[in-house]
């Protein structure tokens, strides 16, 4: 049996290192690639630990251009089993609430059985935090999010969400879907045999809206009812690098501490 | 006319670069061996300015590193464990 | 072999590093129909690729018939070679040829582009992947190890670069050592076409390569070198490692900001924005760093992993020999796997065509080069020599001095002999 598991997950322009022009100050994006969203790596390495757990299967999906193949190709090479790429020119310059109907409507089309959908708490190059949320709406499946843990009982799922102060449980009915924690769980690496799986036998599949047949004015830029108006670069933070100071660690906090307050941080 | 071109710092130079920097070191540095380095060349050589001497001895970090295997080389200390990043991480070239 | 998976799929060929050597290799064997697999560390074919700036022609167009394709961004028309005593002065010999033999590129553009020609001749290229050593059956590497996963192939490639993990860890080299490799470290400039085009005066898709010797080191045995790309200019500076211990003071990174920020250069690199910063060690002492044999049971070494890199004093030629030796490695698999036999002795027609080929004539021709920058005359006599020549010749309040005097005196000024000079200088020469 296993768990049948969805991961969503998005191909963003790695923006972990900002790259400023050190003369004007400005945002420099030539040529940046694209990365499989960190907080989608750590989705990725929570649903690789309940297939090692339950078995089953791991499908990865994403609306993206053809290109995103590659972060597929990267998951794979985590030990994720599949790819579903929906790519389609009507696709294309979606907002959240577009891309969460592709997405919903292709898992409700093209995938038969799922138990749990798996997605990243948000993404690096927007930070929306929506796709969780509305692809459970369009789905009608419970959504937890800011998970931790998960176990099954009793073909339930029983989910850990953590917040600032204090941690909640949830028994929830499958199929759900769950949004990880970021940073909960460190991805592993790349292996040598899964990527050469990835590479060789190209498990991906490609649905365009021939397969899907989905109403174009609900996808794309027509479906997409928010426009970023303007996006403004908010300057330039000098670094200053120093060296913390102190010989014991409770010297080295109390110095950074009044360095801190000394930049008026806190 | 433009201003007379000044000199950047390290810091702001290696900005321009790009990195898919891994949540662990590739390279590890036994900084117990740093303490009697008679020539702590890494501190002048390393291209990325990783290792930075304190008045408690050097300090590594590694997310600047371009990879590039001087650090290991000139290190008299056999202090520096040094390996690949995985996963393809680390320092991305473009126009190189 | 202990805990660890071995996978079904095996390939004829497996080659550790798609750089210029693992890809060329890749791309003769794949289309000689070789199961081919190429295992690269970075994220994409070419992410890791960095070198000076100047790639020479020839050996590629033999390796690709269709080299036309290849992103070349200028053709080298244009040499210069420049003696600074400091960073305000410099005295320069300019050479203008007609037939260009040598272009400026991106190597991470060139690489990815042999690999584009090795994947579509069907090799198969595996990134995100460090190999971490040789796997051996009965003695005989036998295919490459990934932390835990082994791919087995009959012959395996090392073409891993100048930081020889794999072969460290296989005990065939011993870790590098400071006297054997120089620290090469680079900027990008960027800017518009048009905007190189004037600074240096060069008609469109035409190049310069440009050499500095002197205060562009710190008076360190190394160069500094400055290409035209098509839009940027890629500026910087080698330092051989064992004299850097003791020469360099600074940060190494402010050789090539004195450099970029130099007065003499003011003219030609205003309103160029860093885009890149880069370094890499390049093989120096090619001769003590190439291992014993290139050639062992079922594994052949090429590249800068076998020190195929020629210095010739005012460039570095290293892409196109690695390539070379790649290609040639490749040869000597077709040749191996028709007499069904891929020991050491079997593969040494790898050693044999590379005696033969361009790479390892030339690196005879310069074998000397690497003793005359080592003596450091050259960037610290030599330069000041040449400067006091200069000075007496065009500064002098009296009115210029003649030539002959000016050097005969220069020379006194720097406990040189002017007999000594004239053979260092015809040496070089010859040897240029």
């Amino acid at each position: 049996m296993g768990l049948e598991i969805i991961l969503l997950f998005k191909y963003v322009p790695n923006t972990t290192t900002v790259n400023v022009d050190p003369n004007t100050g400005t945002l420099i994006r030539e040529g940046v690639p694209s990365v499989v969203n960190p907080h989608d790596l750590v989705a990725a390495e929570f649903a690789l630990r309940l297939k090692e757990k339950y078995g089953g299967r791991i499908r990865a999906m994403i609306m993206a251009p053809p290109s995103a193949t590659k972060g597929i190709e990267y998951l794979v090479g985590m030990g994720v089993d599949e790819g579903i790429l929906l790519t389609d020119r009507a696709y294309g310059g979606a907002d959240t609430l577009a891309t969460s109907y592709v997405i919903s409507q292709a898992i409700k089309k093209v995938v038969d059985h799922y138990d749990l959908i798996v997605a990243g708490q948000e993404t690096l190059d927007s930070s929306t935090a929506h796709i969780g949320a509305q692809v459970s709406s369009w789905l009608g499946i419970p959504y937890v999010y800011y998970v931790t843990e998960a176990e099954l009982q009793d073909g339930h799922m029983i989910l850990t969400r953590q917040l600032e102060t204090y941690v909640e449980k949830y028994r929830v009915k499958l199929p759900a879907l769950i949004s990880v924690l970021m940073h909960t769980l460190q991805p592993r690496d790349v292996t040598l045999k899964n990527k050469m799986k990835a590479v060789t036998q190209k498990p991906v599949k490609v649905y365009t809206n021939n397969e899907l047949q989905l109403n174009t004015l609900c996808t794309g830029l027509k479906g997409s009812p928010t426009i970023v108006a303007k996006t403004e670069f908010i300057g330039k933070i000098p670094r200053k690098m120093q060296v913390i100071q102190g010989k014991t660690p409770e010297e080295m906090v109390s110095w950074l501490i009044s360095k801190l307050k000394e930049e008026k941080v806190i | 006319m433009s201003a007379p071109e000044r000199k950047l710092r390290l810091t702001d130079i290696i900005n321009v670069n790009i990195w898919d920097v891994d949540s662990k070191p590739h390279i590890v540095v036994n900084y117990d061996k740093c303490k009697n380095c008679p020539t702590k060349a890494c501190v002048r050589l390393c291209p990325t300015g990783c290792y930075t001497e304190t008045e408690n001895g050097i300090l590594f970090s590694y997310e600047g590193c371009v990879e590039c295997g001087t650090c290991r080389v000139v290190c008299p200390m056999e202090a520096i464990t040094w390996t690949f990043p995985k996963s393809g991480k680390g320092i991305f070239y473009r126009f190189s | 072999m202990e805990g660890m998976n071995i996978l079904d799929q095996k390939f004829d060929v497996a080659i550790v590093g798609a750089g210029p050597a693992g890809l060329s290799a890749a791309y003769y064997l794949a289309k000689k129909g070789f199961k081919t697999a190429v295992l690269e560390r970075g994220r994409e074919v070419g992410s890791k690729s960095i070198y000076g700036g100047r790639i020479y022609a020839a050996p590629l167009k033999e390796i690709y018939p269709n080299f036309n394709s290849i992103p070349v961004h200028r053709w080298v028309k244009r040499e210069r070679i420049s003696i600074m005593p400091d960073y305000e002065s410099m005295i320069s010999i300019d050479y203008q040829g007609k037939e260009a033999i040598s272009f400026t590129a991106y190597l991470t553009e060139v690489v990815k582009w042999m690999g584009i020609q090795a994947e579509s001749a069907g090799a198969t290229i595996i990134t995100d992947v460090p190999v971490t050593n040789f796997y051996k059956e009965n003695n005989k590497v036998s295919g490459v190890v990934s932390g835990e996963d082994v791919l087995r192939s009959d012959v395996v490639i090392d073409a891993e670069g100048v930081n020889r993990l794999v072969l460290e860890a296989s005990g065939i080299v011993k870790p590098l050592k400071p006297e054997l490799v120089a620290l090469g470290v680079k900027e990008v400039l960027k800017g518009e076409s048009k905007q190189i085009e004037d600074a240096f005066g060069l008609s469109q898709n035409e190049g310069l390569a440009w050499v500095f010797l002197g205060a562009a080191t710190a008076n360190t045995p190394g160069g500094a070198f400055l290409y035209t790309n098509r839009d940027s200019v890629s500026l910087g500076v080698v330092v051989l490692l064992d004299k850097a211990i003791a020469n360099v003071k600074d940060h190494v990174s402010q050789l090539v900001e004195s450099l970029r920020t130099a007065p003499a250069l003011k003219n030609y690199l205003q309103n160029l924005r860093i885009s890149e910063y880069s370094a890499h060690l390049i093989p120096e002492d090619v001769w003590s760093l190439r291992p014993e044999r290139l050639v062992y049971d079922g594994l052949l070494i090429t590249g800068d992993a076998a020190g195929l890199l020629l210095n010739a004093g005012y460039t570095y030629r290293g892409v196109d020999f690695a390539a070379y030796s790649g290609y040639l490695a490749g040869k000597a698999i077709e040749q191996a796997h028709a007499k069904g036999d891929y020991s050491a002795g079997s593969l040494s027609s790898y050693e044999s065509m590379l005696e033969e080929s361009i790479v390892i004539k030339e690196l005879k021709r310069f074998r000397k080069v690497h003793e005359v920058m080592k003596n450091g005359l050259l960037f610290e006599k030599y330069p000041k020599i040449m400067s006091g020549v200069m000075k007496r010749m065009f500064e002098n309040s009296d009115g210029p001095s003649k030539a002959w005097d000016a050097i005969n005196e220069s020379c006194k000024e720097n406990q040189y002999s002017m007999l000594k000079l004239l053979i260092d200088g015809y040496r070089m020469v010859r040897s240029l």
